[in-house]
């Protein structure tokens, strides 16, 4: 091999480390966003949930007083 | 006046968790792991305010079973409720992660594994309330259950010192090292996470209360 070719065979190297690198950097923010999503769209899902309960619990509430209220008439 | 205070920690809570993602945005990227490892921000108070949610389902359980008092019974399910909603988010961000880092989103070791099963016995245990019908059996139960269940807590914390894992050793407490501003924002995001969780217990709680009433207006149904 001649010593000429070392510089160009290293720089070629270093282009394929580059790609790689630029791969992992866009990767790296996908998958943040993807962290930062899960970790609201669980906590959305459950306080979703607790509302529908609560409006569950609240009907319930309302529809037993007011049969109460019938049979005590 | 109760709900009022509910509602305003949670504005407050939300309101240090965009300020604080905002400021976390503008941080410096981590030398090896680059952005990714931002997540920390999230993985890790999800995981410690869901550890904190079982010792306080623990405590309740306890006296629970020495007074018979409901109230404790409602804060165990109140925090074991809020707190498997935590550790699926500490799960799925650690997973998400490690994808990215080790290239897997899952691997079968003592930390991950633990992690799972404590949340599948915290499922198990919401299951077993649903099962039962009668209060007082349900509440029992279901306490002798959380004390069991808590068992395996200690060994989601200390498996990464008991065994070697794939899961790194942490960076609190735990011989890693975090610049202070970054330490700043971490306990931000930890305050609000918690926050947050607060909320969720003292609405969880007022629902309880509500399945009380109800309980009670069928006795009163029944009875007339």
């Amino acid at each position: 091999m001649r010593l000429t070719s070392i510089p160009l065979l290293l720089a070629q190297v270093s282009v394929e480390d580059l790609e790689r690198e630029k791969l992992f950097l866009q990767h790296n923010y996908t998958f943040l966003s993807y962290g930062l999503t899960a970790a609201w769209v669980i906590t959305v899902i459950y306080v979703l949930m607790m509302v529908a309960r609560e409006r569950k619990l609240k009907r319930e509430i309302a529809g037993l007083r007011a049969m109460l209220e019938e049979r005590q008439k | 006046m109760r709900d009022k205070i509910i509602y305003l920690l949670g504005v407050v809570a939300l309101v240090i968790l965009v300020w604080n993602i905002n400021t976390i945005a503008q941080l410096p990227e981590e030398t090896r792991q680059g952005v990714v490892f931002k997540i920390i921000f999230f993985h890790v108070p999800m995981a410690i305010s869901a550890m904190t949610a079982s010792a306080v389902a623990l405590v309740a359980s306890v006296l629970f079973l020495i007074t018979k008092n409901f109230k404790y019974d409602a804060l165990a399910v109140s925090v074991t409720e809020v707190g498997l909603a935590l550790l699926a988010g500490n799960l799925v961000t650690g997973s998400i992660w490690g994808r990215q880092i080790w290239g897997i989103w899952w691997a079968w070791d003592a930390r991950l594994t633990s992690a799972l099963v404590c949340w599948l016995l915290y499922a198990g245990y919401l299951m077993l309330r649903r099962a039962i019908e009668e209060p007082t059996q349900r509440a029992t139960f279901a306490a002798v259950f959380s004390i069991f269940a808590f068992i395996d807590v200690p060994i989601v914390i200390f498996s990464i010192k008991w065994w070697r894992t794939q899961h790194p050793q942490p960076v609190f407490w735990g011989g890693g090292s975090f610049p202070p501003d970054w330490t700043t924002h971490f306990m931000w995001n930890m305050l609000a996470i918690a926050l947050v969780g607060t909320v969720m217990v003292a609405v969880r709680l007022r629902q309880e209360e509500c399945q009380r009433e109800i309980d009670s207006l069928r006795r009163m149904a029944h009875a007339i």
